[in-house]
């Protein structure tokens, strides 16, 4: 199962807490989709010392795809 | 917050901040030079007053702010790691701030050995500063034209330092240089080469995402940055060839290309889908407002020689740039960063999301909008003072109160993060 947050619409830091919150309720084998408008370091770190993975596609109106999940 | 996640690696919220707090003080010191100087000060660019109030805000407050920001941005924006951040800033902030002063006092009271201080320490501070900021930036993973644009910005303030050293050290020992050509192109790295530089590359970041507005255009990022620097080469060689048509063109087209930075991001904040009119939106709005004045006035100047021939004409120019464009974007830009550090700091603690403070309480939105509201008069006095000098003194007394609230602001900004980092401590809510 995905689930998508789309944050090209919210404030900072709006965006980071709900994919905390998601990811909490994460379960093993599904992921999350975040669309933004930019690469979003500070949560990349914590996904990195966190034990998730991720992928990040840019698509041609500019929104980047970062779709991530438990490794 | 989540007790399960660990926190990145961030520098220590001391480093950005320690800059942040010095910064307003130095225009508030601008300010009262302006109100204490009166109506001389502004009849042109060369009264050593008109240099040290330049240099109050050049190097006093923006150098300070922006050092300050690209040490938090560099890890925020681009995944970069600064090397020993806390180290570096307790030596380049505390450099910078004396080297500044020296600079200042050698202007303004005309002393050679006071510039001549000034000119090793700049290159000093300056020089670590870029050395540790150029090796995050070319060590990073990170992809995408703010990276860019910020290591174009901090090769731009390498060449600002070296030939502002070599101006000061010209002044102070009467060396045979060529001042007013080298002091122009001193000016435009300064001003386009770094400042605006930097100030593209962060808006490509933070004008989409805090302002919500679109994307800026792939091909809008890809030349912006790129043109700025070769126009900017061109600009320079007008020390070797001395045709004015050249430079007129060269001047022409540097301030199209402004006037589309400037043009490009009051579209996106007019056609963004859902409105925010938070001080730093309108801290940009007044910062894209100026460039184009500041663009059309320089077109005036350049396309009407009687224009030029009035040595405040230039003056004109010098308040939009530095007072209407760089104070007013910069500080919409702490008016954001500082309450997403405090934060960002908080939820590091690892407190449940629920008991960190939002953003919003962490200046309160009336002082920063009644801040910049009084930051736009001290900008029209100033403006208005530069044909009419009997408005000068109430012109540097509005812009020392302006300087002087923001410090407030910015300072209540960090005694909140102490006291919610309390609070989260006492309630035990931390990990």
């Amino acid at each position: 199962m995905t689930t998508v947050i789309d944050g090209r619409e919210m404030q900072p830091p709006e965006p980071m807490e709900r994919t905390l919150e998601a990811l909490d309720a994460l379960a093993e084998g599904d992921d999350l989709l975040l669309l933004l408008y930019c690469q979003p370091h500070p949560l990349f770190n914590i996904l990195r010392q966190n034990g998730y993975a991720w992928s990040d596609e840019l698509r041609a109106d500019g929104t980047r795809e970062i779709r991530i999940h438990k490794l | 917050m989540h007790p399960s996640l660990s926190f990145d690696q961030a520098p220590p919220i001391s480093v950005p901040y320690r800059f942040f707090l010095v910064a307003p003080w130095f225009g508030v010191m601008a300010g009262i030079l302006l109100a204490w100087s009166g109506g001389d000060a502004l009849v042109s660019r060369w009264t050593p007053e008109a240099l040290a109030l330049t240099h109050l805000i050049a190097v006093g407050f923006m150098l300070q702010a922006m050092c300050g920001a690209v040490f938090q941005f560099i890890p925020v924006a681009v995944g970069g790691n600064v090397w020993r951040p806390t180290l570096v800033a307790n030596i380049v902030q505390p450099l910078l701030l004396l080297a500044a002063l020296l600079l200042v006092a050698g202007l303004l009271f005309t002393r050679p050995g006071l510039l001549s201080a000034a000119a090793p320490l700049f290159l000093l501070a300056t020089g670590g500063f870029v050395a540790v900021v150029a090796l995050a930036l070319w060590q990073t993973p990170a992809t995408g034209m703010t990276l860019w644009a910020m290591r174009m910005a901090i090769g731009g303030l390498a060449v600002t330092v070296v030939l502002g050293a070599l101006l000061a050290e010209a002044l102070a020992l009467g060396l045979s240089v060529p001042i007013v050509e080298l002091a122009d192109i001193h000016l435009a790295w300064g001003l386009a080469g770094w400042a605006l530089m930097l100030l593209a590359g962060v808006s490509y970041y933070v004008v989409p995402m805090f302002q919500l507005t679109r994307p800026y255009p792939l091909w809008f990022t890809r030349w912006f940055g790129p043109l700025l620097l070769l126009l900017l080469l061109a600009w320079s060689s007008r020390l070797l060839l001395e045709d004015p048509r050249w430079s007129l063109a060269i001047a022409l087209s540097l301030l199209a290309l402004l006037s589309a930075y400037a043009g490009m991001t009051l579209w996106l904040q007019y056609t963004r889908r859902r409105k925010v009119h938070d001080a730093t939106s309108v801290g940009f709005r007044i910062a894209n407002l100026s460039v184009l004045a500041f663009a059309i006035s320089g077109a005036g100047f350049l396309l009407y020689p009687e224009l030029a021939a009035d040595p405040r004409f230039a003056v004109w120019l010098g308040v939009l740039a530095f007072a209407g464009v760089f104070v007013s974007a910069i500080t919409g830009m702490m008016y954001k960063i500082v309450p997403f550090l405090n934060w960002l700091h908080l939820q590091r603690l690892g407190a449940p999301l629920s008991a960190v403070p939002n953003m919003n309480k962490m200046i309160p939105v009336e002082a920063m909008t009644g801040q910049l509201r009084l930051h736009v008069l001290a900008v029209s006095l100033l403006l208005a003072a530069v044909w009419l000098p009997g408005l000068t003194r109430l012109a540097g007394a509005a812009l020392a109160v302006s300087f002087a609230w923001m410090g407030w602001n910015l300072a209540g900004a960090v005694r909140r993060y102490q006291s919610f980092k309390d609070q989260i401590r006492a309630a035990g809510l931390h990990h």
